[in-house]
């Protein structure tokens, strides 16, 4: 194979070193300018993601109660906690298995989330929750009202998995301890006060109340401010299930009136609830954080990032398609010269289109050289003024970007004028100049 | 035997819809070691038969037959081929390539013909010397005399040992002194190595050198030397 061309190409740019050093200077700047910029809002980008993408990406799920007992006949409830569904009723039973576990004080206790009545749902239906891509964890949660018959005073346990993030996020979390311990495997008759309730009623750890005609030791104070799911007592699930049975017809067989769920980050965290609300047969009303603004955000600067990259890439393309075909019109002359000596198009065209890229591939070497510079010798996060460490700011997509780059602009800036310029007529270009 | 001959030729141009005619119907033949000069008034179309014959244009019309080829069925890179093989061109202002050294300006005509660097080099240094420029081998054009640029041109256009050698204006832009020297130097190797010369020109060029002369006048050739061709 003949590389004359090349010879001719580096020599070509060797003379003219001005030319050479005002493209390859361009190259160089709008480079490295591309790829600061890009590892900046790229940092930015997982900068905020980490923050934004985890805050109000939980949400809770469960199932209104049937309607107003209260319009019910004392015979259409009495053959309601028998599993008897009254007509009225039955439009509501879908994913619902508690119609013959109604609680014995049918107008005070119940099966709620803070102040609303619920039915009950399956632990399988939790576990196909669990299953729905963007849920990283979907726990089931039990939450009773009870009534305390020595002074008719009303309150809530809330029966959780250990472990569970879905509980830390929604409900009582282990963080959220502000005195004495949390609940663990062997908590058997332990609860967990909420702080509020501690307050108004006298509570403390080493307190001990009555749930259900069996006494609980007090072993943690927990602030859970406003979680989704606040109970007034805490704890395990199998303990709630167990007190809870004492309180209703016909005891809960692998049943709760909630689920707790944890989306995987904020940008798939809507598509998450409506997927579980599809589950639920549309029946479903789901309790969440403001979470909306933050998803909505992540995805609107994502595109603005793509967007604005797309902008400094095809106004540095057209820019150097722009210098280059000044610069090939300005050597017209030249090509009509080795047209008329023999040259054919194809040397011409190798020529020329060898030297841009050349030129912009060393431009765009120098321009990464100058940007990691640039990256290591600035560090962003104390420009930014965050606190965090994402590792190295320019990723490999980047590079191959940016490589991409300069070949595709190198060839285009080389080729696009040169067939322009070989379209002359070399005697009347050389007559002409 | 002709090294080159021009059958009923015709060119126009598309000017915004309008055809304007250069030249119809024109027939000439060059013989071997022959001097043809083309005269005429400014425009009447020396340069674009000059370019039609190089191959660098194309005729409306007629037939090109260079050494019993037909130019006219050539392709563009078998004309690129064909000029680089056995045409040389001399231009009105040498035309070097101003950011190449004598020495390379010389050489490039040599390039993509499969010769290697160290040959072309050799080849191209000769004819620099024989031309008395073996001093001036790395110097630019703009570092050059006039005369000595036209000598480099000359050298470009002899050193791969052409058959045909078109030349247009190749005198118009150096005083009368230089462009006696050049035409000496050129018609020297014309005639030592039966060099067939078509140039054109509008009067510069002195036609002692000329062995027939045609004068191309309102799209039509004369042979102003016999009788109209």
């Amino acid at each position: 194979m003949n590389f004359d061309f090349l010879l001719c190409a580096t020599r070509e740019l060797k003379r003219n070193k001005r030319r050479t050093m005002a493209v390859f200077t361009g190259y160089a700047i709008a480079v490295s300018l591309l790829l600061v910029i890009t590892a900046v809002t790229i940092f930015s980008k997982v900068h905020q993601t980490a923050i934004i993408g985890t805050t109000g990406t939980h949400f809770v799920t469960w199932l209104p109660s049937c309607g107003d007992l209260s319009s019910l006949t004392e015979e259409e409830l009495s053959k309601l906690a028998k599993g008897i569904i009254p007509d009225k009723c039955k439009q509501n039973c879908a994913n619902c298995t508690g119609c013959n576990k109604k609680p014995k004080d049918i107008l005070n206790e119940g099966f709620v989330i803070n102040t609303n009545t619920t039915r009950l749902l399956t632990l399988d239906l939790a576990n196909e929750i669990n299953k729905l891509p963007g849920v990283r964890n979907a726990s089931p949660f039990l939450m009773f009202r009870f009534r305390d018959p020595t002074d008719n005073r009303l309150f809530t346990v809330g029966g959780l998995f250990l472990g569970h993030l879905a509980v830390e996020t929604n409900s009582c979390g282990t963080n959220e301890i502000i005195e004495g311990q949390y609940l663990s495997e062997n908590s058997l008759s332990k609860v967990i006060v909420d702080d509020g309730y501690a307050l108004n009623n006298g509570l403390k750890v080493g307190s001990k109340v009555v749930i259900a005609e069996e006494e609980f030791e007090i072993i943690g104070v927990a602030a859970t401010g406003a979680d989704p799911v606040k109970a007034d007592f805490y704890m395990l699930f199998g303990e709630a299930e167990r007190v809870i049975n004492r309180r209703i017809h016909n005891p809960l067989e692998k049943e709760a009136n909630i689920v707790l769920v944890e989306s995987v980050n904020g940008t798939v965290h809507k598509k998450v609830m409506e997927d579980v609300n599809k589950l639920m047969k549309n029946d479903s009303i789901l309790t969440s954080g403001c979470y909306y603004p933050a998803s909505k955000a992540i995805g609107l600067n994502e595109k603005l990032l793509w967007v604005f990259i797309a902008v400094i890439l095809i106004s540095s393309i057209l820019l150097t398609v722009k210098l280059q075909l000044a610069f090939v019109v300005e050597r017209q002359r030249d090509i009509a010269i080795l047209k008329a000596i023999g040259w054919s198009n194809n040397s011409v065209i190798k020529q020329i289109v060898s030297e841009s890229f050349i030129v912009s591939v060393a431009g765009c070497v120098s321009g990464v050289l100058i940007s990691l510079f640039l990256l290591w010798a600035v560090p962003i996060e104390q420009v930014l003024g965050v606190e965090m460490d994402i590792g190295s700011p320019i990723n490999a997509l980047s590079m191959a970007a940016v490589i991409i780059f300069s070949v595709f602009s190198g060839v285009l800036s080389g080729l696009v004028p040169v067939l322009f310029v070989l379209k002359k007529h070399p005697l009347e270009v050389l007559r002409r100049n | 035997m002709f090294v080159l001959s021009a059958e009923n030729l015709s060119k126009s141009f598309d000017i915004r819809g309008n055809q304007l005619k250069i030249f119809s119907d024109i027939s000439f033949a060059v013989k071997p070691g022959e001097v043809l000069l083309i005269s005429g008034r400014s425009g009447v179309g020396k340069s674009t038969l000059l370019g039609i014959l190089s191959g660098l244009d194309r005729a409306n019309s007629g037939k090109i037959i260079f050494k019993d080829k037909d130019l006219t069925a050539m392709t563009l890179n078998e004309l690129a081929e064909l000029r680089a093989m056995h045409i040389g061109m001399i231009f009105q202002s040498f035309n070097l390539i101003q950011t190449w050294t004598a020495l390379e300006n010389v050489e490039a005509v040599l390039m993509h013909r499969g010769i290697n660097a160290a040959e072309r080099k050799k080849q191209a240094i000769a004819i620099l010397e024989e031309l008395g420029l073996g001093d001036r081998l790395s110097n630019l054009p703009a570092e050059l005399s006039v005369g000595q640029q036209q000598r480099v041109a000359i050298a470009r256009t002899m050193v791969h040992n052409p058959s045909l050698i078109l030349a247009d204006e190749p005198t118009g832009d150096v005083d009368e002194e230089t462009a006696s020297e050049i035409m000496t130097l050129l018609m020297e190797r014309v005639k030592k190595d039966n060099i067939s010369m078509i140039a054109a020109s509008h009067g510069a060029f002195n036609k002692k050198y000329a062995d027939r002369e045609l004068l191309l006048k309102d799209g039509k050739i004369f042979d102003v030397t016999q009788a109209t061709i």
